[in-house]
Order: structure tokens, then sequence, then C-alpha cells
């Protein structure tokens, strides 16, 4: 083995904002280390609160397309809207009789899908016009649906192992994946690859239009079937980052165990750990996690963790990847649940006047 | 909405690759380089490099190779541009000119794949049966070289190799085999993978080598019969086989990574390698027969040859020739020598082309106050750290120089040579004696002509009619025959009157002697006075130039008059007043002329204060019209009419000398790249033809003129890198901030090399903490060898560009910006310095100081300091206060009378404010990811507003206002953008929006924008409907303009511009629309609201039928009509569009 150079600390400099723009400036590339230095810090710009946030209490959440509304799932299974820079709400519809566990609106944000754990129809598809919610598909046993990706003409529903898409306009079954020997992963949730043209349910890798597996990954923890990366090359199954061509074990990333991932436009992917076996229960015993991970998407290395310091139950990125929307819930506390959402802008400082805020809440909540 | 014209004054400087093959034909020995989008052809000649062919590229060329295909003897060209697309192209002579053909092209990309974070790598294999490309993680691409086809297909296989550094085709293997340096937890290692082209897979590892030195990066790979590979790595070198190998780690590399390499022979014994501290290096193979015969390596040596400029690339021509191609400098031609120079250095530069690039920051100062902006930049890196001072304007190419002062007129002749067109004489006025040179070939000697007045000035002197020679003095006009040199006839005033200003063509003579003018005509040995006439005035100046160029003979004389200033149209013989126009004002008119101009009669009047009118002149009536005024200098200018490619031109000596023309009925006023010129003639000599004798103040050039206006660009070698200048008009100094690397020593910091900031006179130190010398210094620095950057404030002076002064700052404090300003109610202007502490373990920097220095009497003066809590990445002068980004901060500092700055405001809306331009009470912010935001100062209240900002993030690299509601913006994946405020929308939401409405893919990352322009303001006519006008510097060295431009006009040149793209084939087959569509890792988007001036600007090189072809049905609209457009109509707005740079 050859023996290793001197380090050079004009290199190393570079780490350094303000000595990297002027590489940069001469010629060398500094978007990674920039991309790093920007998911550091957030600020939180808003925060959403109901009305009367004795009664509602808000699961999950949605940032709109249109880029100034939030969509908020709540206890009660209701839908609301609100528009983020007035912190009002503007139209809300009761879409399930419990506990909203997902919703996510399309491209357009014209069409909404939540679902919830009981009482069917455990998903539903809505169209959103002249704010109103109108159901268009109902998905009475799946509990989790999302869309498809390239054209947004399809929706795939998860209904325990089973995996079914559907036709969006006529709600029609195209095909149904039920894998031969099941994985049983306890929070097993459909997905679609960037492409469409493969889906990952219950651990399996199918090939949608020849209704065929392709391959069934090994199991590695019991709850998370695991996501497509977008770049439409590996999978991340909790823990495990799998390369989709070989499906070889490309590496392991511990800090997204029981990790809700979610993937941001800038390359970089969130995770929230939820322990989703008793998520149902918003016992206040329950420990949820306070903050969030950030990794970058390009080799899953941590860049920041971040705690706010209260539970979070939801997160959400607008279509840029400049703003995040986190449901959070003070939690801990005897009386109530207080939840709200709270959007925080990507790289943002927080300034004096925004630490203070946070103490405000900390008093409101207390009192 | 806004319309955008976009067009490159200097195309980009920086060498990104050079191959060295026979392109243009077996026997030709050609050098191709690639500067970002272009690539340049040339022809390697005993005499030198030959430009053969600039081609414009539609895409950033990330990798050129050569290859030669088996059964050919000429090479070809792979290009891979950084948007994926491939081609080769061939160069061909199709009659006498070169030709590029595509001879095979595709688009590379992949749906899905993870870019390699070491870039687009691309090699061929040295047998060309396949090009091999690391584009994507987990991949290696390859294009199977078939012989006849035209398209190129990609294929990817399989590679476990992960992170990939390098690689290359190792030769004389049976099947392509690619050798690859790869990184995984435990190192780096060097792995082959041998590839079978038929089922287009990997077959087997030849062989391996583990753990090599951890920043191996580079693998040359070796001919045979030695095969193998060397490995290049910071302080390493190893040479592997496969079997066994060999390693050195010489001394004499430093901390600098050798980044490129050539091969000097055919064997693969000799390799030259460059690093960036500018160093050269030979590798040599050391071989022996092991006992079975075979030659094998036996030992490495490396042997510093001498500096180059910092290489990007290296390339062996022949003859021991080198290119060196650069990017942080200018690239070079240089001989290896077999013995050592004097500097212990093999190396000895021949040739330098110059670079601009990387352009950090530049300022565009009107130095000459002529309503021309020159640009000074900021250029280059480290020791090719440098200020260009670029101008545009007419290049005088120098041929000789004599040294003579005080001339006061000068004119060439004809003497007793009859047989031949050219001039052989000079004839020098000085006051109160005249001197005649002769030029015999490239000689030039003193002579004498026996019936002149030498012990008097001439007035004029010419050939004139009947093979006679005319000298005017203040005494006598007299004739001189040509072939004997004898006075044949003398006039002289009446009275002794003296003579003041004369006018002469080949017949006639006027003379003014004070109010009286005469009129004598030139016959065959005969000066006769045919007329006179007192005037009411003083005559100043007066010409009788005939208005047709066939005549000899003048019908009008143009007097400029005394006391009255004006001009005044007398005819000839009668010398009666036709037209008088009164100048106005009182400054005395010191040189008239009439001219033709594209068949229009020009008379031009220069006064006493550097300023010209000029009219139309009637030539039947006498008649002024159109009466036109600009300024060309500041002192008297004398006005010359000379013949430049078969056109009459005009050249004012001034100040600023300037050669006046005409294009499309218009004037255009084009400056010279001389400092000083105050007599000029033309001159037709055997040894100089065409050309033009000049006359400065201390001496006479001879030399011709360019046909075309264009950048001319002078460097001020810094031999450190500059950072940011600003300029100051009070101290007539700039101010420009660099840095240079120091070296840690047993005695504390040693600059590295000398350079602008150690060999001045003038050096202060920032106090507190800096190093002493002999007592070291404390911290994390203090290890012997380890460098360091120094930061330095430099005081320039604006005329000599002599560092005046050099201040040091502290050991890891930079200058991060710094600007010239008035503050508050405070009579000085200032230089305001920002600076921030920088260390490596700071994701930003927490502290910095905003200094005000002054620079008087040669002293730079420390006014005042402020402690920030950051770096202040911009300043801004507004309206008499500090506006500074100081990270996520912007804030104000208004400027005490105590001589302090007091933050007035502040608002914290941004992860870094990075840019900030001013207009009014208006902030335009650019930030590090979240795009611009428009801020406003509310003075009253004191407090700042955000008043809209573009919600589409975007990495930004510069912005600019261009006008109040419109806003330009660079970002770093290479594309421009303007985003515009909607102030009359009803909606809160939509007014807080700053909507993108134009956008383009420059292809290059601009660095800086400055208002300004290249080419004369307010002088002659405004001939293209542009509004405001925005000068950029580019990281590849290329400069350009913005301009607004009006809906219809873009409509029209955006319908040019479609049509264009079918008539222009491009080379590689990439669609125009592809190349200029907004491109991010984000989001892909059509070119919107500019139009590209570049393809505009190709109209002009096409033929006359292709011309027509693109016309054909192209509308224009005329006076709101419209109406379909002429070639001609197209031409003429056309070369008016390449006239605003």
């Amino acid at each position: 083995k050859c023996p290793d150079p001197k380090p050079n600390k004009i290199l190393d400099l570079q780490l350094n904002l303000t000595a990297r723009m002027f590489k940069a400036q001469a010629g060398y590339n500094t978007t990674r280390l920039d991309r790093r230095f920007v998911h550091t810090q957030f600020c939180p710009t808003r925060t959403i609160r109901p009305q009367d946030y004795n009664e509602i209490q808000f699961t999950c959440c949605d940032l709109l397309p249109c880029n100034n509304l939030v969509l908020a799932g709540t206890y009660h299974g209701e839908a609301k809207v609100y528009n983020i820079s007035e912190g009002t709400e503007e139209f809300s519809s009761q879409c399930h009789d419990s506990f909203m566990d997902s919703v996510k609106c399309n491209r357009e944000g014209t069409l909404a899908l939540t679902s919830c754990f009981w009482r069917p129809p455990l998903s539903v598809l809505w169209s959103i016009d002249k704010k109103e919610f109108v159901s268009k598909l109902q998905f009475a046993e799946d509990f989790y649906c999302e869309f498809s990706n390239v054209t947004q003409d399809k929706i795939l529903g998860t209904k325990q192992e089973a995996a079914t898409i559907y036709d969006l306009h006529t709600g029609q079954k195209i095909s149904t994946f039920v894998p031969k020997i099941s994985n049983q992963y306890t929070k097993n949730k459909a997905t679609f690859c960037p492409t469409d043209e493969l889906i990952l349910s219950d651990g399996v890798l199918w090939d949608v239009r020849a209704g065929k597996e392709i391959h069934k990954f090994d199991k590695l923890n019991q709850t998370l079937s695991g996501v497509f990366h977008p770049n439409g090359l590996e999978i991340v199954s909790n823990t495990e980052v799998w390369d989709l061509r070989t499906f070889h074990l490309l590496q392991t990333v511990p800090v997204l165990d029981q990790c809700l991932i979610k993937f941001s436009p800038m390359n970089v992917i969130y995770g929230i750990s939820l322990d989703l076996d008793t998520r149902v229960d918003f016992d206040a015993t329950n420990s949820y996690d306070s903050s969030f991970k950030v990794l970058d998407a390009y080799d899953y290395s941590s860049i920041s963790t971040i705690d706010v310091k209260r539970n979070i139950y939801d997160i959400s990125i607008n279509k840029y990847g400049s703003h995040i929307a986190l449901v959070e819930n003070q939690g801990a506390y005897e009386s109530s649940q207080e939840t709200f959402i709270r959007i925080y802008a990507v790289g943002m400082r927080k300034n004096d006047e925004q630490e203070e805020e946070d103490m405000d809440v900390a008093e409101t909540d207390e009192n | 909405m806004a319309y955008l014209y976009g067009v490159t004054a200097q195309k980009p400087t920086a060498v990104t690759a050079c191959a060295t093959g026979n392109f243009t034909s077996e026997n030709d020995l050609n050098l191709i380089v690639a500067k970002n989008s272009q690539i340049d052809l040339y022809l390697v000649s005993p005499e030198g490099l030959r430009p053969l062919k600039e081609v414009n590229i539609y895409g950033q060329i990330a990798v050129m190779k050569h290859f030669r295909p088996a059964d050919s003897n000429k090479d070809l060209i792979f290009i891979l541009t950084a948007r994926y697309n491939a081609m080769i192209l061939e160069f061909k002579m199709i009659r006498d000119e070169i030709n590029i053909i595509t001879k095979a092209h595709g688009n590379v990309a992949d749906q899905v794949g993870k870019p390699s974070e070491s870039g687009i790598i691309a090699v061929i294999d040295p047998k060309a049966r396949v090009i091999g490309m690391s584009l994507y993680v987990g991949v290696f691409t390859i294009i199977p070289l078939d012989k006849d086809t035209s398209e190129l297909k990609a294929t990817s296989l399989r590679m476990d190799e992960h992170s990939i550094y390098d690689v290359e085709f190792l030769h004389g293997c049976a099947n392509p085999t690619i050798i690859v340096i790869h990184k995984d937890t435990d190192g780096r290692h060097v792995k082959t993978h041998e590839i079978n082209l038929r089922d287009k897979e990997f077959t087997k590892i030849a062989w391996k080598q583990d753990n090599v030195e951890t920043e191996a990066t580079m693998l040359i790979p070796v001919p045979t019969p030695l095969g193998g590979a060397i490995v290049v790595g910071r302080e390493s070198i190893v040479y592997h086989d496969g079997i066994v190998y060999t390693a050195v780690a010489p001394s004499i590399f430093k901390q600098s990574t050798i980044n490129c390499y050539a091969r000097v022979d055919s064997k693969g014994l000799r390799y030259l390698l460059g690093n960036m501290y500018g160093q050269l290096f030979m590798l040599l193979l050391i071989t022996e027969e092991n006992p079975k015969g075979v030659l094998t390596v036996k030992e490495l040596e490396v042997e510093l040859l001498g500096e180059i400029s910092t290489p990007e690339c290296i390339t062996y021509l022949d003859n021991g020739v080198l290119f060196i191609g650069s990017r942080h400098g200018d690239s070079q031609l240089v001989k290896l020598t077999k013995i050592k120079n004097e500097n212990g250095s093999y190396v000895i530069p021949m040739e330098t082309f110059t670079n601009l690039g990387p352009i950090l920051d530049l300022c565009v100062v009107d130095l000459d106050r002529q309503g021309q902006g020159q640009i000074i930049t900021c250029s280059g890196s480290y020791k090719e750290g440098s200020l260009r001072i670029i101008r545009i304007g007419i290049g005088i190419q120098e041929h000789a120089c004599i040294d003579l002062p005080g001339i006061k007129g000068m004119w060439s002749l004809k003497v007793g040579i009859d047989d031949t067109p050219f001039e052989n004489t000079l004839v020098l006025a000085f006051v109160g004696h005249t001197r005649i040179l002769t030029l015999t070939g490239e000689e030039v000697e003193e002579t004498e002509i026996q019936g002149f007045l030498n012990d008097q000035q001439t007035f004029y002197c010419g050939n004139v009619e009947y093979d006679q020679i005319i000298q005017v003095t203040p005494l006598t006009a007299r004739l001189v025959k040509c072939s004997t040199r004898q006075l044949v006839s003398e006039w002289k005033p009446p009275g002794d009157k003296r003579i003041g200003v004369v006018g002469c063509n080949p017949s006639q003579l006027v003379c003014a002697s004070a109010c009286d003018l005469y009129y004598i005509e030139i016959e065959d040995g005969k000066l006769v006075e045919r007329n006179h006439k007192a005037l009411e005035y003083e005559v100043a100046c007066l010409d009788i130039t005939p208005l047709d160029e066939n005549k000899s003979k003048s019908d009008l004389v143009v007097v400029g008059l005394w006391t009255d200033i004006s001009a005044v149209i007398i005819t000839l013989p009668d010398l009666e007043t036709m037209y008088t126009e009164k100048l106005g004002g009182e400054i005395i008119p010191r040189s008239i002329l009439m001219t033709t101009f594209e068949g229009i009669n020009y008379l031009l009047c220069a006064l006493g204060d550097g300023s010209m009118f000029y009219f139309n002149l009637n030539k039947t009536d006498g008649s002024l019209t159109d009466k036109k005024k600009v300024t060309l200098g500041t002192q008297p200018t004398i006005l010359k009419t000379f013949k430049s490619f078969s056109t009459t031109n005009v050249f004012a000596c001034s100040d600023r000398p300037t050669v006046i023309y005409s294009s499309n009925h218009k004037l255009v006023f084009s400056n010279v790249n001389l400092k000083e010129v105050n007599h000029m003639c033309s001159l037709n000599a055997e040894a100089y033809p065409d050309s033009l004798a000049l006359a400065t103040k201390n001496s006479v050039i001879l030399g011709t003129i360019d046909e075309i206006q264009k950048l001319h660009i002078r460097t001020v070698p810094l031999g450190e890198g500059p950072r940011r200048i600003a300029y100051q008009e009070s101290s007539q100094t700039f101010a420009v901030s660099t840095f240079r690397t120091d070296i840690q020593d047993k005695s504390g910091l040693v600059p590295a090399r000398p350079s602008a900031s150690t060999q001045t006179q003038n050096i202060t130190m920032s106090a507190n903490t800096l190093p002493k010398p002999g007592a070291g210094t404390s911290g994390s620095n203090s290890e012997i060898g380890q460098e360091v950057e120094t930061n330095n404030l430099l005081i320039i002076d604006q005329n000599t560009f002599e560092v005046l002064h050099a201040h040091q700052f502290m050991q890891n404090e930079y200058v991060v910006s710094l600007m010239s300003a008035k503050l508050g109610d405070d009579p000085q202007t200032y230089y305001v310095v920002s600076t921030a502490l920088v260390y490596f373990d700071e994701a930003e920097p927490k502290i910095g100081r905003i200094i005000i220095f002054h620079y008087l009497d040669g002293k730079l003066i420390q006014i005042a300091e402020t402690k920030i809590d950051g770096s202040c990445h911009s300043l801004v002068e507004f309206n008499g206060k500090v506006l500074a980004g100081i990270n996520s901060f912007v804030r104000l500092y208004e400027w005490t009378s105590e001589k302090e700055l007091r933050m007035e405001c502040n608002i914290q809306n941004n992860i870094t404010a990075l840019y900030l331009k001013a207009k009014g009470d208006f902030i335009l912010v650019g930030d590090l990811m979240r795009s611009i935001t428009l801020l406003q100062h509310k003075q009253m209240e004191g407090v700042f507003v955000e008043i809209a900002r573009d919600c589409d993030p975007k990495w930004m690299r510069a912005v600019e206002i261009l006008d109040d509601d419109t806003f330009l913006g660079s970002e770093n994946c290479c594309n421009l953008f303007v985003c515009q405020k909607d102030s009359a929308a009803t909606a809160d939401e939509e007014r807080q929006l700053l909507p993108e409405v134009a956008r383009f893919h420059l292809g290059d990352i601009v660095n800086v924008f400055r208002h300004g322009s290249l080419v004369m303001q307010n002088v002659g006519e405004r001939t293209t409907p542009t509004q405001g006008c925005v000068l950029y510097g580019t990281v590849y060295g290329a400069i350009g303009i913005v301009t607004q431009i009006p809906q219809d006009f873009y409509e029209f040149l955006h319908s040019l511009e479609e049509r264009l793209t079918h008539t222009i084939k491009s080379v590689g087959k990439i669609e125009h629309s592809f190349w200029r569509s907004y491109h991010s890792g984000q989001k892909t988007e059509p070119c919107e609201g500019f139009i590209d001036g570049d393809l505009i600007e190709c109209f002009l090189d096409l033929s006359r039928e292709k011309m027509r072809e693109t016309v054909e049905g192209l509308e224009m609209s005329v006076n709101g009509v419209k109406q379909e457009a002429t070639v001609d109509d197209v031409i003429k707005i056309v070369e008016d569009l390449t006239r605003i740079h």
C-alpha cells in the first residue's frame, strides 16, 4: 500500500462558504457542498393552527403545488385546506370517519387521495374544485393509495400484501399483484417506480406490464417494504439501499431505520422516524421522534438532523424543495394534544424574533 | 414581458482540451483546441501556428479526443458535450475551404442514472474499436465504432466499481480493455476490464492492484511493447503492467496534483506532466531486457523541466514544441531545449494565447472620458492572475517606429520614381524646420530635396500634377520638379505677409493669411494666383479636397473662421460665399474637411476642444444640413482622409485617435488602439504597403490598420489571483483585492513567489494578529511547508497600472468585497472593503470587518472599521450609505459625522445574500439558493420591506437590475433568466411574485454583470432600438452583452433566428433549440424572450444565395406596416446589431 499524501489545508477551505464562492467563480464545481450547506438550516416561516385546537388534531399534510396552500388531514377524518400566507382555513370536508393517515395531491392540485385505517372506504380519490371536495372514486379496502408518476392517470392501492392498479378515470382495476410468498411487512405501501414500469409491494419487485414478479428482496425489517429512489436506480428499504439492476445491497444507512422517507427535488432525502404500529393511538406515552433527518440523495450521507422539539407526524416537501411542512404535536402534556402545521424555509436561519416566537408557542402550550 | 438580445463580444478563451493530429490531410499536422463551446483548428507550420478554422458547437465540450480509424491516414475528432451529445467530426478540404463534417452523432444520455461525481470521462480504444465513457455511477457506457455508422448508439455495461476517478484503454490487448481508478471504503484501487464487443459485456478482469495512493487521480496507458499503465497520485507515480510494478515518489512533487499529461514519443517512454503550480515535469521510463528478452520497466525518473502556464491540457506538437492549454491563465506554445538556460529551465515560451478566464470581477470605466467604456477584468487564478484592459477599437499593427519628437505635420511623397505606385519619402514638419526621410526597402534615411526650404516649418507638402511637388511654408509656396528636384516656381503672399493656413489638392492651392484668401492654380512649372478675397474674419482652417474622387479639382473651398466661429462654403475659382454655418460656442474650429462616404457628401469640422460637428453637404448650393456633434477627444483635433481597403476613411488625430467611416449610410466612430496621435498621413511604400504613418508625441509609427473594429486586450500581470476590483475617479486609482500563496517556514510565512503585493514600495499590514517575521505563528497553520492564502488590497494607478500600495490582511482573513463610495455628507471618496475570517471548520464565516480606507497623497489610511457577524459578500453604495449583504442579512450602515459606520436597518430573508444591486430605493438580492428578491428601503421608517421574490429556487451567480421592473440573473447551471415585477397586478399574491419572463441557456457561468457599453455612446446615429446595455464576464473568459429590445423587433429577430437554424447546419446535429433551452438539475424549459445574437450574426457569413433563402418570406415592420424584408434590409439590421459590440 502506498503511503497517504500529506493533507492540503487550502483544499479543505472550500468547506467554508466564502472560500467556496471564490472557488466556484474560478470554475470549480461546488454544487454538492452548497446543497449540503443549505440543508443544514431550516427556519419556521408559518405556523398553521386549527381554529379549535382542542378538537382538531392534524395527522398528515401535503403542500399543494400551487405553492400557497396546504392540505391537512385530521384525527377525525377531515381534510382541511389552509392558505399558508394568511394561516386561514380556506375550506374543508369530512373525508373519512377516522384518523386520516395520508393525503396526497396530484401535480395539478386538482385531485387528492386520502387514506385512513378503518371504516371503509379506507381510501378515496377526491376532486378539488371550487373549494369543494367531490368524491370521485372509493377504494374500500385499500389503506394506502398513490398516483402514478409519469402521467398521473393511474392509482396504486395497497391492501395488506396485495397491490392494485386502478384507472384513475374509470376506477376500474387494471391489475393486481399478490406475492407468491408474502413478506408480511406490517406497513406495506405499494409504490410505483419513477417511470411507472415497476412497482414495489411487500418487498417484491413487479414488472407492471408483464404482471410478473421480478425479484423478492431480502426481508431485513418487519414494517417497511421500501420506496424507489427518484434516480430510478435504487430502492431504499428501511435502512437498506438495493441496486435496482443487480439487486445487490449497495449500502446500509442506519439513520433511516423505521423512517418515513421523502425525496426533495433538491436531491436530498428527508426522514422522519415513526413508530408506525402505535401511531393510531396517539398516546402521550408513545415516543415520537422530535427530529427529522436530512440525507444527501446522491450517496445517502447524513447532512443534518433537525430537532424541532415537538413530535413529528408527517412531512411534506413543496415542488421546488425550497419549503417543507411538518405536522407537529406538542405532545407529552396531560390535557389536550395540540397539533399544528409548521412551514419551514429550507436553508434559512432562524432570526432572533423567531426564536422568541418559538418560546411563545411553548408558553401558550403550557397555559 | 421582457425581450432581450444577448450576444458574445469576446468568445470564451479558457482552454479545456487540446489534441494534435493529422486532421485536414495526412500531411498536415494540426492542433485542435477546445474552448468551452468552441473549437479552433490550427495548422502547425515551421513559422508557428496558423489558424485555419473556428467551429461553434451547440454545447459545452466536456470531452474532446482524437483517433485514427484502422484503415485511415487521417485523424477524426470525437466530442462529447455536457448534455451528452456525442459526435465524430472530420475536417475535409473541399476546394480551398476547410469543411467540418459530422460523420456520426447521437445523444448518449441515460433516462435514469446518477451522474458520476468525477464528471464526464470518455476514452477511445487505441485501435479505434470502441469509445468508452464513464458518465453515470455503476455503469460504463460504450459506443462500438463501426465503420459506416452515422448514428452513435450507446450501450451501458454494469460496473461494480462506483466511484471512478479515471478510465483509460490499455494498449496491446486482443480485446478492448479498460483500466480504472476507483474508490471504496478501503481506499483507491486500479482494476482492468476486458470488453466483449459482440455481446456488449465485460468478460474478465485481466489484472488489478488494490490500495494505490489515496489521492491517485490519473492513468496514463503505455503503448506496446511495454503496455500497462502509469498511475499518477499526488506524491507518487507507479508503473504497473499487470505483473510487476515500479514506483517513485519524487521529492520535487509538492502539494499540487499532476492534472494533465502528454506523451512525447510513440514508444511511450517519455511523458510530460503538468500540475496546478504550472510546473512541467518529464517522466522517463527506464527499461531493461529481462532474461527472456522481454522489455520491462526498470525504474521511473521524474525531472522538473521548468515553468509553464497553469495547465489544463498539454499536447506535444513536433520538434520539442508543446501547446499548453490553460483555464486559469494564458495558453502557451513552448519549446523544450536540450540544455538548461540561465534560470535552470528547459522551457522557452514561444507564443502566448490570451485567456481572460476565469473573469472573477470586472468594472467598466470610461478612462478617457469619451463615452466609451473600457473593461478592466480580474482574470486568472493563482500565479496567472492579471488585470485585463479591454477596449473596442480599430487596431494599428505597428511595423516600424522611429524616435522623433515634436512633429507638427507629416506627408508622404513620391520623389524621383515614376514606374511604381509606391511612395518613398516622408516629409516631417517641426517648429522652424522640415526634415525629409527616404524609405529604401525597410531602411529609413534622412535626405534633402534641393528645391525645398528646410529651415521653415512645412504647412503642406504633396505630389501635384505635371510631376511636381509642392511645399508650402509660412513664407512661400514652392513648386519643385520631381525629376530634377529643382524649384520651378514660387508664390508669395503680397506685402510679405505670412501664410497662415493652407489647403491643397493636385491642381489647386488655397492659402490664407489672416483674413485674406488666395486661390492659386498649379500649372506645369507655374503657380498662378487666380483670385483673392478678403474675408470678414481670420481663417482658422480650410480644405479643398475634391468631392468627386475622379477629379483633381474642387469647385468648393470650405473655411473655418475665427471670432465668428463659423464654417463657410466658398466657390472656386470665384471665391463667392455660398453658405455660412455658425457653429455656436466660443471654441475655434481647428480642422475642416470635405469628404464623401458611400456617395454622400459630408463636411466635418473639428474644434479646439476635441468635439466635432458634421453635416451633409450639398455640392450644388453649398448648403449644410443635418448638423450633428460628437466628442472625439479633449485636445484640438486634426482631420485627415486616408484610404483603407479601397474605402474612404477619416482619421481624427487627437488624444483619442478615432477613425470615422460610414456603414449603411451612417457614420461610425471607432477608437484606435493608440494612446494619442498628433498627425498622420497615409503611406504606400514598397516595404510598407497600404500603411499609415502616425506621429505621436515622441515618435513616428509606420503600421497598417485593421479592417474592422474589434476588442483589444492589454494584460497587466499580477502574479497572484485578483478577486474584486473597484474604480475611484477622485484618486485616479483602482483597488483590487488579491490572494497569493504563502508557505509556512521556520521564520513565518514566506510568499511562494514574487508577485504584485510583494513587489510594491508601500506595504502595510492589518495590525493585531499578524505574524511577525521570525516570531513564528500560533494555531493550526504553523506546520512547516503548509500553504496559506494571504489576502491583499492593492491600489493601482489608473494610467500606468503600477501597484502604488499593498495592504496585507491577517492570516485567514479574506477580502470578500470592495467598492469606492462617497458616504453621507463627507466630501471624501473612500474605498470600502469587507473581509471575513475563513476557517475550514466553519460552514460560513462568523466574524468579519467592514473597513473604510482613504487613499490620499500616496497613502492608504484606515478611517474606520466595524466588526460584523459574518462574511459580507456584497457591498453597494446606497444613497450615500453602505449597503451590505452579510451572511443571511441585508444591512444598511450610515456614515456618521464622527466618521463611523452605524447600522440603520437590517433584514433577514435570505440563506446567504451573495449579490446586491440597487436602484433608487430598490435593492435586488441574489441568494445562494433562493433566486432573487426585491427589497425596498423605506426611508421614513428606516426599514427594509420585501416587495417581491422569485419562488422558483435558483443557485445564483450574479444579478443585475435592467430597469425598475426587470431583473437579470445568472445561475450555476449556465443559464440566464429575467424576472419581472408585475406592479399592475391586482392580487397581493401576484404582486409579491417575480415571475420568470425570459430564459436562455448561455452555456457558461456569468460571474459578474455591469451596466456599460463597449462602443461609444451618444456618438453618431442610434442604429438599433436597443435599450440599456449590460456587460458580463464568465468563468470561461467570455465577455458578452445583454440588452433589451422592443417586442416587434424581438419578433422579427426571432423569426430570423428560427430561419437561420434551418440554413445553418449545426455541427454534430444538435438542435439550436435544445442548446439554448434552460436546463438545470430540476427543470428543462424552452428558451424564451432571448434572441441568440451569436446565431443572428452568423447571417452575415452566409453566401448571398443562402441569405436570400433565409430571408424569403420574412416580414419586417416599417413604420408599423408589415412588409417583406429584402436581403439588404436584413444585412443592414444585422450589421447594425454587430455594432453594439
